[in-house]
């Protein structure tokens, strides 16, 4: 330390000598410089970190999760079965092929592109020309799904080729490879039984994320499951490792159809539409009237589930689309264009292409004959609504089961300002009837009159308790907005009752109408109607039953009985005799309603049947939507009737139901199957029309056996007059007099 | 010094720790950006860079140790015009024959071994420069010699330049330092300074009309577009973007050491993009240090520089602070974006074994122009 002093003169006098001052200079300048430099880019750094921090995580953070190639694993979706068993809707697993053209091109001396080519065209049979631009045309992506719904055959097959070309290019010494072609799973939805139930079943999206109908829609939430994942991250020797969070898959559904009763029921509707009248639509309905069960369900608007949208030529063929598109087009411009003016028919073209108005006729193509008739649609149910005017003036004890009204053949009513007649089916009238005498002919004079007695208000609350009004609650979708089809209780005049007691002017849908009968049938209880009867997890357990669920009480027991036995007596010797089946107790209410308009004299005739009358467990309602017949001949009870026989026949013995007597051989169910008349027949709906005339007379012959139907129909026939009777208009207000229709009901 | 009493040398102990410190830090950030493309690349082999890297360090250490402590620097000035002329000829031939890698041809291969001449080169420049300017002595600022030593720096800088615009940089401006030194002028260099900043703020102008008349090689021309106009250019910011992104991402401290998530990301992550990865890891805070620990090292130079017993000593390490501060400089200008990609390495810790052991030796000869300051009793 002493010497320092020395030592910094001695370090200065050198430095002068070895560096000039200017020298210096410029050395401290240029470490000057540097340091500016380094401090500058400090800077740089730090406004970066600052400004930067979160969007540039942000975006790293996404970078990396695509680079680690996580990658979907579907879950599927829950299968749909019958109330046995029977798998009516489920999903197979079929696989995607993945084409990774980055991997193909990933050697630097493209050693992969030709081997992998070859073995696509080799080993799939694909096109070269089609595989070679898929891959060249992507050369960036990593994920061209060149290739779906392969089996699994298929897969293996590919996949044991590749490893094996691949084994031969490895003993030859070339370095060509098979690369970049792997296999994703996928489900494909499959009913197996096709159009059967399709109305119950409904169909799923092809990703089978969501339902279009049915239980499908319905219990969609039900049916789906939660996609899994498979991450690809690092380990500690930097290798890609892979976690597989499994996906969980949807839960099974047990519905209470019955595959059996479900296809009799389809096989008899399309009996009736292809080889007997025919109609614009006929439906039915099979419930348990027991818990609200339904077992079947359907009618003649059939699809094939496995291809919803494949739509039949020859009912719609594209001059028809078109029609159905430009209409729909007009509406869709309307809604799109509120404040414009909206276009007419001609000028739709100018708006949408060709294409868009197919499009929109399609649509309305597909939704007509997706359309659940049986719960979408209402109509007025005409006599077979009798019954629970019946029931509610026997509850109120505004008649008595022996209380009798004379029929003759007509009720006038005066408002004041007209006369109103409105006519019995009968036109003479049916003399003097009691309640039991009154359901078994549908006498109107006779309803009416206990209307009457029963007074508006209480009409009213009959017609809610039995459900009219209100939505069932079916576990479908698109049940029918039943608010407004009644009358309120201030708006509803003498003659709307009137009307009303024997089931005109006011409408219903066939599942409220199925779900009153079974009310009815089973005491007085009032189910919820349902489809579903159990929901299982994917391992099979169940895991939720579904319990009947009792929404009200309706009616007494002893009115029900009362109902029962004057149902049964219908049958026996009133207007349902041909609903009759050897050796069981059947009870049920024939109807028939005129449309709306009632210019166009169309009708619409129904059935609705119930045995064993001691203990009633099926319940079968039909509906035959104006039939191929012009006018009046369409109002044949019959037609509906002869529907419902068939179908209650074979439910019977399809569920083992004790017969109460010897029941006839040749009704057998045994005897059906092996005639091979069992099936499911497709539909077509085409070749009616010619034997439509040969039908009608054959039908009319037919009623010969049955006197009091045909006597019906004799008196209807009569009963076209040009007497100003009734109308009914298209609103539910007053009618007006003039308008004049005359409105019947056997 | 005719002394009897025995000659005291002094040894810049601290430039040779700092350097063999930063060496092996070096390789440990190496390590961390490399192993997955060299697990992906290499067979699995993740410390495939390492130890490729580990083996020039060990080579590159021991040969700064002998140079510093056995040879002595003035062999150089006697050696400066053969050691200029083969790493010159060694340039040609790389030019005629040699390897190609990202499109420029940069690489020899000499008995099994790839080397890159033109890191070569800037040792030869560096002492050629510093031996002319040495041997003209009081004449080094007459126009001619200046002209001449711009010569001595410039054409090789050129001729690099046309496969190599990156490291003709370099050596173009080591030339234009050294000279400075040299040059009582303050003017000139001040105009120059304010030419290249005029440069680099019309960088795109002087780009479009160097396209045009096709002065400078596309992917030249491609980058300082993408420079300035990044959403123009995809494909060719990827790596700059990427870069930014793992600095911004880094935050004040990182994510820690291996917990890079853009090394998976970035293609090369080992080379030119390193820095981006240390910040990535170890946040402002590591790059800060980082540039510190070159600082220090430049500092050590020039304090050396200062006190070297002769001028070619002094000029030579000057030389060599320059080479360093300068790849230090452009390499964290291109990380931040703040000048066009060029690939430049960042001095000690990307991948490259000529570059590394060039640069040991470049700190062995410095320490060894320490080693030749006598401390006096």
């Amino acid at each position: 330390m002493k010497k320092s002093q020395n030592i910094e003169d001695d370090a200065y006098r050198r430095r002068a000598k070895v560096l000039p001052q200017y020298m210096q200079n410029k050395l401290a300048v240029t470490y000057f410089v540097i340091m500016l430099a380094f401090l500058a880019l400090i800077v740089v750094i730090y406004r970066l970190v600052k400004n930067k921090n979160e969007e540039y995580n942000h975006i790293v953070l996404s970078q990396r999760q695509a680079s680690y190639g996580s990658r979907t694993i579907p879950y599927r979706r829950g299968d749909i079965m019958d109330r046995n068993g029977t798998v009516l809707a489920t999903s197979q697993k079929v696989y995607s092929l993945i084409l990774d053209p980055k991997v193909i091109y990933s050697s630097k001396s493209n050693d992969y592109e030709k081997s992998t080519i070859d073995a696509l065209v080799e080993g799939m049979g694909y096109d070269r020309d089609e595989v070679t631009a898929a891959i060249q045309k992507n050369r960036e992506s990593s994920y061209v799904s060149y290739a779906q719904e392969l089996s699994y055959d298929q897969k293996a097959a590919f996949q044991s080729y590749i490893e094996k070309k691949n084994q031969e290019y490895k003993k030859q010494y070339l370095p060509d490879r098979i690369k970049g072609i792997w296999f994703e799973d996928n489900y494909k939805r499959y009913y197996p039984y096709k159009s059967l139930g399709c109305n119950i079943i409904g169909f799923s999206n092809k990703q089978g994320t969501d339902g279009n109908g049915g239980v499908e829609q319905y219990y969609n939430d039900t049916l789906i499951g939660t996609n899994g994942r498979e991450y690809g991250y690092l380990n500690e020797d930097v290798k890609l490792q892979s976690v597989i969070r499994e996906p969980s898959n949807g839960n099974s559904i047990v519905t209470t159809m019955n595959t059996n009763i479900q296809s009799s029921l389809e096989k008899y509707l399309a009996q009736w539409q292809n080889d007997d009248v025919g109609s614009k639509i006929a439906a039915a309905i099979v419930m348990n009237p027991k818990n609200g069960e339904i077992l079947a369900m359907g009618s003649t608007n059939r699809f094939d589930l496995n291809n919803p949208r494949e739509l039949d030529p020859a009912l719609y063929p594209d001059s028809y689309l078109r029609e159905l598109g430009i209409t729909e087009a007009r509406r869709a411009y309307r809604r799109e264009n509120p404040d414009k003016d909206p276009i007419t028919d001609e000028q739709v073209p100018d708006v949408y292409t060709e294409k868009e108005i197919l499009a929109y006729g399609r649509q309305v193509a597909w939704n007509s004959v997706w359309r659940n008739y049986i719960i979408s649609d209402t109509y007025e149910p005409g006599s077979t609504a009798k019954p629970f005017t019946i029931a509610g003036a026997l509850e109120e004890a505004a008649i008595s089961p022996g209380t009798t009204f004379n029929c003759e053949g007509y009720v006038e009513l005066n408002d004041g300002y007209n006369v109103w007649r409105i006519k019995c089916n009968r036109h003479d009238g049916h003399g003097v009837l009691d309640a039991t005498q009154s359901l078994m002919y549908s006498c109107n004079v006779y309803l009416m009159r206990a209307a009457f007695a029963e007074g508006i208000s209480n009409f009213i609350k009959y017609q809610h308790l039995f459900g009219f009004g209100e939505k069932t609650g079916v576990d479908l979708p698109a049940e029918a907005d039943a608010t407004g089809l009644l009358y309120d209780e201030d708006k509803m005049g003498r003659t709307d009752l009137a009307t009303n007691s024997f089931g005109q002017n006011f409408n219903v849908s066939m599942i409220q109408m199925a779900a009153a009968y079974c009310s009815i049938l089973n005491g007085g209880s009032y189910y919820r109607p349902h489809v579903v009867k159990q929901i299982l997890n994917p391992n099979g357990t169940v895991i939720e039953d579904v319990r009947p669920e009792l929404l009200r009480v309706t009616a007494s027991k002893s009115t029900c009985d009362f109902i029962k036995k004057a149902l049964f007596e219908t049958v026996e010797e009133g207007t349902g005799k041909l609903a009759k089946i050897q050796g069981y107790h059947v009870g049920g209410k024939t109807g028939t309603a005129e449309k709306l308009p009632r210019k166009a004299k169309n009708y619409l005739v129904s059935f609705c049947g119930f045995a064993p009358i001691e203990d009633p467990q099926v319940l079968v309602y039909v509906v035959v939507d104006t039939p191929n017949l012009p006018g009046e001949e369409q109002a044949t009870a019959s037609f509906a009737t002869k529907i419902e026989q068939k179908i209650m026949n074979d439910a019977l013995q399809f569920l083992n139901v004790a017969a109460q007597g010897e029941t006839d051989p040749e009704n057998s169910i045994n005897k059906l199957i092996g005639s091979g008349s069992e099936g499911i027949s497709s539909q077509s709906m085409g070749g009616s029309q010619d034997e439509e005339g040969e039908d009608a007379s054959a039908e009319s012959s037919e009623e010969g056996d049955n006197a009091s139907t045909e006597e019906e129909s004799r008196a209807f026939l009569e009963n076209i007059d040009d007497e100003k009777v009734d109308s009914f208009d298209d609103s539910y207000e007053l009618p007006e007099p003039d308008s004049g229709a005359s409105q019947e009901s056997e | 010094m005719a002394q009897k009493r025995k000659v005291r040398r002094f040894y810049d102990y601290s430039l040779l720790f700092v350097v063999i410190f930063l060496t092996g830090f070096g390789l440990v950030m190496l390590y961390s950006a490399s192993s997955y493309s060299a697990f992906m690349e290499h067979h699995g082999d993740a410390m495939f860079y390492l130890k490729r890297q580990a083996i020039f360090s060990v080579i590159g250490i021991v040969g700064m140790l002998v140079v510093s402590k056995v040879l002595d620097y003035h062999l150089l000035q006697r050696f400066n015009m053969p050691i200029y002329f083969v790493s010159g000829i060694f340039v040609i031939l790389t030019a005629i024959i040699g390897l190609s890698s990202h499109g420029s041809t940069r690489w020899l291969r000499i008995g099994g071994i790839n080397f890159q001449p033109s890191e070569l080169m800037k040792i030869g420049v560096i002492v050629m420069l510093s031996s002319r300017i040495v041997r003209n002595g009081n004449n080094a600022n007459k126009k001619n010699n200046i002209i001449y030593c711009l010569a001595v720096g410039l054409l090789p800088a050129a001729f690099i330049g046309l496969s190599n615009l990156s490291t003709g940089i370099i050596i173009a401006g080591i030339t234009v330092a050294m000279i400075f030194i040299v040059c009582r002028n303050y003017v000139v260099f001040a105009a120059l300074g304010g030419l290249v900043g005029i440069c680099y703020i019309y960088a795109y102008q002087i780009a479009q009309f160097c396209n045009k008349f096709n002065l400078l090689k596309d992917y030249q021309c491609k980058r300082i577009f993408a420079w300035k106009d990044p959403a123009s250019f995809e494909d060719a910011t990827f790596q700059t973007l990427q870069g930014l992104y793992a600095i911004g991402s880094g935050g004040i401290f990182g994510k820690g050491l291996g917990e890079s998530v853009q090394k998976f990301l970035m293609p090369e992550a080992q080379n030119d993009m390193i820095f981006t990865i240390i910040c990535e890891e170890l946040g402002l805070f590591g790059a800060v240090s980082l540039v510190i620990l070159y600082l220090i090292i430049i500092s050590r130079m020039l304090e050396i520089a200062w006190n070297a017993p002769d001028m070619f000593g002094s000029l030579l390490v000057f030389g060599i602070m320059c080479h360093i501060s300068l790849q230090v400089i452009l390499n964290i200008a291109v990380a931040t974006n703040s000048i066009p990609n060029t690939g430049i390495t960042l001095p000690f810790i990307s991948y490259g074994g000529t570059s590394l052991i060039l640069l040991l030796l470049e700190i062995g000869v410095c320490l060894c122009v320490s080693n030749r300051t006598v401390l006096e009793r």
